[in-house]
């Protein structure tokens, strides 16, 4: 019995010893990844400046009408500062985009969006544009300005519609109201609530956050998500290098074989290269 | 650390072609990937894994390599089953079953009743599953319950929907982060209600070359993130 003890003793420190090794493997771990982001932060910013001073030529010509629909995520820390938003918005009207949605989650950007279209030349509410898509021979740029309320509580609205068209139906005989929970019966509905469903292509995501920030989850299907930092710290090269390679992406939606050719610069030490790829979803 | 990771399995075919294999071979290292790393998922404390195996939009892939797909999910459905049982691995498939073949229905519903009971390691599979179907079905079953009485039409707000999303399954239904491998970056359909404040990480490898190594840099990605769930600090 005696036995025991000693050895209850000497399993209980190494238990704490190999607590400690994991911890500080654990932490050597965090410090190795963080160097790394570090080093590839630089390089951005280095890479960035390059591009908005025009040293990279293939950043000087963008086809800007495979971006149809822009969103840009703001976090509310930094949605407060308008004169950094339209400091965007004007970058995005030299690039040429012509529609962008301008989400944050609380709505502060609504709440601005008089002051905002004032101060960005030539912009506009997408509302008034009676568009649902862009048009090419339309100058200046068109906004919709959307925060939470236009998500989760537009699909309880355009839920509601449904079930009462669903609750109505199915008193007659025939028993429609199986087919009224459908993508384009949920479309219309949000539609009437007032919400836009087009996809946006590409959503800029400005913040410390790499989230979506719950910008209205319906219209999130396929579009590119790209997180660009800081909006304090925003730059014209990466906000350039962002759009460029979205207008170089192909997507097949999750469909059959499509062959594309994708001009790729790899950064963590490898070399630039151009493959064919196959996508997967 | 989180309590639900999702993961986005992309990059069988790119493998593949990268490998000189052929695309079937390609989704075979994916499956025996998804194996090798089930302990991993769970080494660190994480509740839930959700993989998201075939979506809606899969099915216009040529057949043959559906007919693959199905018959893999049907091997792995009935041959894992002592696996998942002896490590006490809790199995749940979420998607829309009326396009699923009988033979792999079967399967999954011997590998759900297998391992119903058991707690805190749970893996979800997510098999002909989109974002948008799921929102649908959430309204539409909280339809029926109003039709039933169940519930009155005004009470329906953005908490019961939630409560009628497929991830109703999980203690954990949010994941908190999100990987998408071979470096796209989208959502594509997957946990769109779902995945409003989830931290997404899209790393460029492969899935069948994801291993310990890309996971651990995930969580300690994740880890270093600074999560507010749009509040202010």
């Amino acid at each position: 019995m005696d036995f025991n003890e000693p050895m209850l003793l000497l399993s209980f420190w190494i238990g704490q010893i190999s607590d400690l090794g994991l911890d500080l493997l654990w932490r050597f771990i965090h410090i190795i990844v963080s160097l790394c982001h570090t080093v590839f932060g630089i390089f951005e910013a280095i890479q960035s400046y390059a591009i908005s001073l025009g040293l990279i030529r293939k950043y000087s010509s963008i086809d800007i009408d495979k971006l149809r629909c822009l969103a840009v995520v703001v976090d509310i820390e930094v949605a407060r500062d308008v004169s950094k938003i339209v400091e965007l918005l004007q970058w995005l009207t030299t690039i040429g985009v012509k529609q962008v949605g301008l989400f944050d989650s609380q709505g502060l950007l609504k709440k601005s969006k008089d002051m905002i279209l004032e101060m960005v030349p030539g912009s506009m509410l997408l509302q008034e544009t009676g568009e649902k898509e862009t048009s090419p021979d339309r100058n200046g740029i068109a906004i919709e300005f959307i925060s939470s309320s236009d998500n989760k509580e537009a699909v309880v609205k355009a839920a509601n519609i449904l079930l009462e068209k669903y609750l109505k139906s199915s008193h007659l005989e025939n028993d429609e109201g199986e087919n009224v929970f459908t993508e384009s019966h949920l479309n219309e509905a949000l539609r009437v609530v007032g919400e836009n469903v087009h996809v946006p292509d590409l959503m800029l995501v400005y913040g410390p956050v790499r989230s979506h920030l719950g910008f209205p989850a319906w219209r999130l299907r396929y579009t590119e998500i790209v997180h660009m930092g800081s909006l304090e710290y925003m730059r014209y090269g990466s906000l350039l290098k962002a759009i460029h390679k979205f207008t170089g992406v192909r997507q097949n939606y999750g469909k059959g074989l499509m062959m594309i050719v994708q001009a790729q610069m790899v950064i963590e030490s490898r070399a630039s290269e151009i493959t064919f790829c196959l996508f997967g979803l | 650390m989180p309590k639900h990771v999702a993961i986005i399995l992309d990059g069988n075919r790119r493998w593949a072609k990268k490998e000189g294999l052929t695309i079937p071979e390609g989704h075979e290292a994916g499956g025996r990937r998804v194996l090798e790393m089930i302990m991993d998922f769970f080494s660190v404390g994480i509740n839930t894994v959700s993989l998201f195996v075939f979506s809606t939009e899969n099915w216009r892939r040529p057949e043959d390599e559906v007919n693959y797909l199905m018959d893999m999910f049907k091997f792995f459905s009935k041959t894992e089953i002592p696996f998942f049982q002896r490590n006490k691995i809790k199995i749940s498939v979420i998607g829309n079953r009326l396009n699923i073949p009988t033979s792999l229905l079967e399967g999954i519903q011997e590998i759900e009743e297998a391992t119903k009971n058991y707690e805190g390691k749970q893996i979800i599979m997510a098999v002909d599953y989109s974002g948008r179907f799921d929102i649908l079905q959430a309204c539409k079953s909280l339809a029926e319950k109003t039709k039933k009485g169940l519930i009155q039409v005004e009470d329906i707000n953005e908490k019961l929907i939630e409560n009628e999303l497929m991830t109703k399954c999980s203690e954990f239904p949010n994941p908190d982060l999100l990987i998408r491998t071979s470096g796209e970056q989208r959502i594509s359909n997957f946990f769109l209600w779902q995945s409003a404040y989830t931290e997404l990480y899209f790393p460029t490898v492969q899935w069948p070359d994801f291993s310990k190594a890309e996971y651990f840099e995930a969580l300690t990605w994740y880890q270093q993130r600074q999560r507010r769930f749009g509040r202010r600090v």
